[in-house]
């Protein structure tokens, strides 16, 4: 055979279905064939802990999302410093210099956010 | 190449000028960073060829280009003189995305290879879509800022999409490898085609063509007027000339395809945009339907497409920016004198009696409206005529005749506010910043010596 046809591919539709049919059918069974006491209690997402209140779309502070993606920001900079500590030797001063400039740039835009009062967390 | 270099460290500066110097301080340092990369264009000057890898080209015609964008950018920092001066703006930031805004300009104008135009477009978007949405407070301008951010990436998108076509038909991101597939067969040429359709509507888009143009007057009436004026002659100047690039290096050969539905698209920018402007009551909805058929008018170079019509097309970018920008410029120094429920208001009424409260900008705006309208002796008669002569070297004459009518439309809502700028009123003077005024008259100035003689700036293209 040097070409495949698209009965050949049939097997795996066949395949695809049984997958399907089986998460389906498990879903449909668990709920109507189990044991199952109806209560509202029962149906809350929690059972335990505070009593939920409310909507869960509350309009959040930018702040956290900043905050966020500072953190995001200096995670990525421990990323490149791994690498470098491995090759420490191997890369030299030139390796030195080079993470010398990338923590300079970041330290500026450290520098920045400060300035901007990002971290000035009980300011509204 | 350098300005690219000069506005990407400039606009980092920029931000970090914000921290310590003085609100008001910040547009001289904004105009000094626009004039140093200005003069470091002159560095490229008779260096013609390919940088970075292939990826950009530069050469005398581009470096032109490159000119009037950042003389453009230039004009508009002029024209805000005065209105970031209160507690809730950031002028720092503004101007820094304005700068990064330019770059992406930049970008697109002499870009090489489709990714680098990819690039260049989103760092023009994203910046814009910030600047559309700056005034947090106004309640239009966030509306503006999501609907310009939405149809902005969907139109992104598709014409990526365009570009993988075009890669996928050719193997190749280089602009001139478009010609490698003129000998395919029908069928090597499907996806080609696709790409081809796919990128122009894409682009088209960012220049708010006609069937693409609804975003339009929504995102100019909410954007802060200043980034109106922005995205009305920087943006559409950088995408009409990317269109160019690709309308002759990239597409040349599928000159009879595309160019039939190219035509059809210019006609109806110039219908839609003259006839819906003439029902508008607020000012910057009639300067975006305006900017609309204006499109469609820049887009007439791409069907010429002879040896002069890069030129043309040159003239027409500048003679729009500098006519646009006054009329913004104007504009926005008369709303912001008259507050009307907190906000300034936008009415075409603004202009009522503007003779007796501000000759000077009366004359100015005078010019500008006849500008816009094509009227000899301004510099607007003549893009007019040239374009309009490029489409008809190639026989598109029913263009042309509808090109002439549409013009004579325009003349009823360009004309609107200079009726209303003759009424009697009895309100008070206007007064008005020396900067921007002197903005205002730079523009002026030129829209009449280039209508007088049009050949100082053509003869350099």
């Amino acid at each position: 055979m040097n070409k495949g046809l698209p009965q050949d591919y049939l097997p795996l539709l066949i395949q695809f279905s049984l997958a399907l049919g089986f998460v389906v059918m498990t879903i449909f069974a668990s709920t109507y064939l189990g044991p199952r006491l109806r209560s509202k209690r029962k149906e809350d997402p929690f059972e335990c802990g505070i009593e939920s209140q409310g909507d869960a779309r509350l309009p959040m502070s930018v702040k956290y999302f900043l905050i966020a993606i500072l953190f995001v920001l200096f995670d990525v900079e421990i990323i490149f410093m791994y690498p470098w500590a491995v090759n420490f030797k191997k890369l030299g001063w030139f390796g030195f210099t080079e993470m010398l400039m990338f923590v300079g740039f970041l330290m500026a835009g450290f520098y920045y956010i400060i300035k901007k009062g990002v971290l000035n967390w009980d300011e509204d | 190449m350098y300005p690219i270099i000069v506005f990407s460290v400039s606009g980092l500066l920029m931000l970090f000028l914000g921290l310590s110097v003085n609100k008001k301080s910040l547009l001289p340092y904004n105009l000094l960073f626009m004039l140093v990369g200005l003069a470091s264009n002159f560095l490229d000057w008779n260096a013609p060829g390919l940088y970075f890898n292939g990826m950009l080209e530069i050469s005398n015609p581009i470096i032109l280009v490159q000119w009037v964008l950042i003389f453009a950018a230039i004009l508009v920092s002029g024209i805000s003189s005065r209105q970031f001066d209160d507690t809730h703006a950031y002028p720092a930031e503004y101007y820094a995305i304005m700068q990064f805004a330019l770059v992406g300009a930049l970008i697109m104008v002499s870009f090489q290879n489709l990714l680098m135009l990819f690039v260049g477009l989103e760092i023009l978007s994203v910046g814009l879509y910030v600047l559309t949405g700056s005034d947090k407070r106004n309640l239009r301008g966030n509306e503006a800022a999501i609907k310009y951010f939405l149809m902005g990436s969907f139109a992104t998108g598709i014409f990526l999409f365009g570009v993988a076509m075009f890669y996928g038909a050719t193997g190749s991101f280089d602009i001139s490898s478009g010609n490698s597939v003129a000998n395919n067969l029908l069928e090597g040429k499907m996806f080609f085609w696709l790409g081809m359709v796919f990128i122009f509507i894409g682009l088209l888009f960012k220049i708010s063509a006609a069937p693409f143009h609804f975003w339009t007057a929504d995102v100019y009436q909410g954007a802060p007027t200043v980034f109106s004026a922005f995205m009305a002659t920087i943006v559409k100047t950088a995408v009409i000339f990317a269109l160019f690039r690709l309308a002759a290096y990239s597409f040349n050969l599928e000159y009879e395809n595309w160019s039939k539905f190219l035509v059809i698209i210019i006609g109806l920018s110039m219908v839609i945009g003259n006839v819906t402007a003439v029902f508008q009551t607020n000012f910057k909805r009639v300067l975006a339907f305006s900017s609309i058929s204006q499109a469609g008018f820049m887009l007439l170079s791409l069907i010429g497409l002879g040896a002069q019509s890069y030129g043309n097309l040159g003239f027409y970018s500048l003679s729009y920016a500098l006519a646009t920008i006054s009329a913004f410029g104007v504009f926005l120094v008369i709303s912001s004198n008259t507050i009307v429920e907190g906000r300034p208001s936008e009415n075409i009424n603004v202009f009522d009696g503007l003779f007796s409260r501000n000759p000077d900008l009366a004359i100015i705006l005078l010019i500008s409206m006849l500008s816009l309208a094509g009227i000899p002796l301004t510099s607007g008669f003549w893009s007019k005529f040239f374009v309009l002569n490029d489409a008809a070297a190639k026989g598109y004459f029913w263009i042309l005749i509808l090109g002439v009518l549409m013009s004579a439309v325009s003349l009823y809502y360009y004309f609107n506010p200079i009726r209303a700028s003759f009424k009697k009123t009895d309100l008070g003077k206007i007064e008005i910043s020396s900067l921007s005024k002197y903005t205002l008259y730079v523009c002026a100035a030129l829209t009449i010596l280039f209508g007088i003689a049009p050949n100082i700036l053509r003869s350099l293209f």
